[in-house]
């Protein structure tokens, strides 16, 4: 299986300038990450609010521009491309966003949006543009008779499954999905997880899923990437594989199991996630782990597939 | 006798009327889970027992609340404020927006003591630093220095819990307490209101849409949709042998990760919003089990051991 997606060593520094009372200072964001991406697997980046799966998504598409490393999508080095040879390639990966309140403009209709990528790319439908936002709406599941419709006259699902529409509107083969279903109530990201399933199975994408939420990374991909601070801790191979890192480890004890037969005494995870401007030296998550020795205060692991799956840890489970 | 009993509670603002038929009751050490998705009146419920309905321009119409043996449907404001706050504490959602910004944490926590406590400044900031370091907040005088956006998420929350317990409540009511937080401090948050609620000998009313959550901490459960409670139970009646096609539909959209038998379906449609509350049975567009009876006639509650649910073919099998 070729892979369709990938990453090196992929690095974005933000910094903020310095003014009469502050100093400037700086940040990795996302910090050295590489994957591989095979055509038609599905990966999941997981972790807490600021680790930076975020960036790492917007990086692959070169929203946000790289500080380092390398993108290759398709065979072709996205870092080396001109801003409209990006937009061309940009028709082949296509992202769908949190927000679906958000991300569709107010005085669009549903038809308008959905058409506005063939508009953006300076394209056609192979068709008529009626025949095209029809075809597009049946293919999330939306009524036709929703195409004259305003944002603010349908519901947060129905939202989501316009954001999906526009993203499938260019035949794209990659789908970088951002956390999708976070706004949503579970009924409603339940039905979008499925239709997500089907267009995959159908059309034969490839997903990059960024989600906060472990079980349903678990439920939805095949493979799982951990971070935490802009790092990847851990690269799961297959959703049931146990925890080697300390810090996947509390996030798995962390995510209650819908069965109350199945309670268990929670060990909360002390202390706080370290400021990014304010790294301490070695592993970032040392002064939480219980596992923690010294080396782990002065060495920042690499991810290492010694004895296992790859982890980035000096004492893995 | 139970801490605080809610029976048949309804709600109406001017004509329209969001909630109905609510009913549940929670005795100390006890936690009560309501359950349900956005917009089914869980927050509402929460603003009835608490007495801010008027602030809202809404009304109870039907039943009533009783807290300890006394009726708060018709106390007067007066009363009502020593209780909120004091004997019924509340935690909301948003630890962002429900402390002033332009105030250190330690007045703000202080305020609580002092109102409803009548203690003197000094002997309330005492109170404070016992009540956080309770709540396991490390260095309790220093953090009753800082300002709110000094702090994580996480610290702010357990700031919002402290408040809500500066008063030495009987009851403590918890709006979607951890939905705004990571997961690693949602484990921490529930961890806390658990040892809480045995230590202190609490009632606890954990308002959620997350039945995980529901499942980790509560002893009994309300599922509520549409404004109306549709089945209520044990927390084990209600995972294992789940009544009503809502409650079922409601725990096959938990995605549960691994073995990859389990297919997600989500419930087709979506909730209704309060103006087009559906004839019938509340669930009826959605349900797959729906017949001729539902669209015209709101189901009564029939009992199935320790649970009851609200539907015309609970107990028949689909």
């Amino acid at each position: 299986m070729s892979n369709l997606l990938e990453v090196r060593n992929l690095s974005k520094q933000f910094s903020a300038p310095g003014g009469p009372f502050r100093k400037a200072r700086s940040m990795h964001a996302v910090n050295g990450v590489s994957f591989d991406l095979p055509k038609g697997r599905v990966i999941g980046v997981v972790g807490e609010s600021g680790c930076g799966k975020s960036t790492l998504a917007r990086l692959i598409l070169r929203l946000v521009e790289p500080s380092g490393g390398a993108v290759t999508f398709a065979g072709e080095d996205l870092l080396a491309k001109s801003a409209s040879q990006m937009r061309a390639l940009r028709a082949e990966m296509q992202m769908v966003f949190q927000d679906p309140y958000s991300s569709i403009d107010p005085r669009y209709t549903v038809a308008r949006a959905v058409i506005e990528p063939f508009e953006v790319q300076g394209r056609k439908p192979d068709g008529s543009a009626k025949a095209e936002v029809e075809k597009l709406l049946e293919m999330v599941g939306l009524d036709a008779g929703l195409a004259s419709s305003f944002p603010h006259q349908i519901s947060g699902g129905q939202k989501q499954r316009v954001g999906i529409a526009r993203a499938l509107a260019l035949r794209p083969s990659l789908l970088v999905l951002d956390e999708p279903t976070a706004s949503l109530d579970v009924s409603v990201q339940a039905q979008i997880i499925g239709l997500l399933e089907q267009l995959r199975d159908d059309l034969g994408l490839t997903y990059l899923f960024i989600s906060h939420d472990l079980s349903l990374v678990k439920y939805f991909c095949d493979e799982i990437l951990v971070m935490y601070l802009g790092r990847v801790v851990e690269a799961l191979p297959e959703t049931n594989a146990p925890a080697r890192h300390p810090y996947t480890k509390t996030l798995m004890d962390s995510t209650f199991e819908p069965d109350p037969k199945l309670r268990r005494l929670i060990a909360p995870l002390e202390g706080e996630v370290p400021s990014p401007f304010d790294l301490p030296p070695g592993c970032a998550f040392a002064e939480r782990c219980e596992y923690a020795t010294d080396i782990c205060r002065v060495e920042t692991p690499a991810l290492n597939e010694t004895g296992g799956h790859p982890v980035a840890c000096h004492n893995p489970l | 006798m139970s801490m605080l009993s809610v029976r048949d509670l309804g709600v109406a603002f001017g004509s329209i009327h969001p909630l109905s038929g609510v009913s549940f009751s929670v005795d100390r050490g006890q936690t009560i889970g309501i359950v349900g998705e956005s917009g089914s009146g869980k927050s509402l419920t929460a603003m009835s027992v608490m007495g801010l309905l008027p602030l809202i321009g809404g009304r109870i119409t039907d039943g009533n609340i009783e807290f300890d043996g006394q009726d708060l449907t018709n106390l007067p404001e007066t009363a009502y404020r020593k209780l909120r706050g004091g004997r019924i504490g509340l935690i909301t959602q948003n630890p962002m927006t429900s402390l002033d910004p332009l105030k250190k944490i330690g007045p703000q926590v202080d305020a609580v003591a002092i109102l409803h406590l009548e203690m003197t400044p000094k002997e309330a900031r005492a109170r404070t630093e016992d009540i956080l370091e309770t709540l396991r907040i490390p260095e309790p005088a220093l953090i009753c220095d800082r300002y709110p956006h000094q702090m994580s998420g996480g610290m702010k929350q357990r700031i919002v819990i402290a408040m809500a317990l500066a008063a030495d409540p009987d009851v403590l009511i918890a709006d979607e307490p951890t939905t705004a937080l990571d997961v690693t401090v949602q484990a921490q948050i529930i961890r806390l209101l658990d040892d809480l609620v045995k230590e202190r000998d609490l009632a606890l009313v954990l308002i959620t849409h997350d039945m995980s959550v529901v499942a980790q901490t509560c002893d009994k459960v309300v599922v509520m949709y549409a404004g109306r409670a549709l089945e209520f139970g044990t927390v084990e009646t209600i995972f294992d042998a789940p009544q009503h096609p809502y409650t079922q539909a409601l725990i096959g959209c938990i995605p549960r990760g691994g073995d990859g038998t389990a297919k997600l379906d989500g419930i087709p449609g979506t909730v209704p919003t309060v103006m087009n509350y559906p004839k019938g049975c509340p669930f009826h567009p959605r349900c797959t089990r729906a017949q001729e009876i539902c669209t015209t006639t709101q189901p009564e509650f029939t009992s199935y051991g320790d649970s009851a649910a609200a539907c015309h073919f609970a107990g028949v099998a689909p």
